[in-house]
């Protein structure tokens, strides 16, 4: 998982690519997979939860998510978790820039 | 049980046990039906019940035409206060693509890659902290669809 977060006049800047094959149902049929791809993406600045995703199947294959938030600064340290639906989870660290 | 996995399940429990708590909606387990919903409208009844929404106050922005329908730029911006944002299509074999929670002094302005098998509308849903709701409608057209068809 790659991530980037930027602070500019108070609002930050996020950009998330997730390294998932996000497979569903239908897909992992045709293609004789297993069906799983990234049911939630969380992102947190300390104890607060600045972003809060519930995904299906139709993501794309390694999703790239963007958003933006307040109430961080330059140097804030952001925290980006996904879970998947087999419940593995990727938690990334990064300071705000 | 030998040390090093010991010491990795501990990490494991560790990880796990703040994420329960990070959710304050976990839409996957508390509206499962609008997941299984074949049409954005079912999918909108199962998320917000028989709210009927107002076409104004949200914007996408999507490609016209997708040559690749396996990833598809989405952006979904509205200036309202919202609760919630729902991003649904009608040309996969089931709606719902993505549901948002809005946290304290959010901003609604989300750009995902998606997923469609053929051409067809986009649906942006916002749930506004007046309980009403917002949406807007973009159809668009894909070349090669994206869902290993």
């Amino acid at each position: 998982m790659k991530v980037k977060a930027k602070e500019k006049d108070g609002i930050v800047k996020v950009k998330v690519l997730a390294k998932h094959q996000n497979i569903g149902p239908e897909e992992a049929e045709k293609k004789k997979k297993e069906a799983n791809f990234i049911t939630s993406v969380v992102a947190k600045v300390g104890d607060k939860v600045v972003y809060e995703m519930n995904g299906s199947g139709f993501m794309s294959k390694n999703p790239l998510y963007k958003f933006k938030f307040k109430g961080a600064k330059k140097g804030d340290e952001l925290e980006v978790t996904w879970t998947d639906l087999k419940g593995n989870t990727k938690t990334k660290k990064v300071k705000i820039k | 049980m030998d040390r090093r996995k010991f010491l990795g399940l501990g990490l494991a429990a560790l990880a796990i046990v703040p994420m329960t708590k990070l959710n304050a909606t976990d839409f996957r387990k508390e509206k499962p039906d609008a997941w299984k919903a074949t049409t954005p409208e079912d999918a909108i009844k199962a998320l917000y019940g028989d709210a009927k929404a107002e076409e104004k106050g949200v914007k996408i922005k999507a490609p016209k035409l997708a040559e690749n329908g396996g990833k598809i730029p989405v952006v979904v911006k509205s200036d309202i206060d919202a609760k919630s944002v729902a991003l649904l299509q009608d040309s996969n074999p089931r709606s719902l693509v993505a549901v948002w929670t809005i946290p304290e002094g959010g901003i609604v302005d989300f750009s995902v890659t998606m997923k469609m098998k053929k051409s067809g509308k986009i649906t942006a849903i916002v749930e506004g902290k007046d309980g009403k709701l917002y949406s807007k409608v973009l159809p668009i057209e894909v070349s090669k669809g994206g869902c290993g068809g």
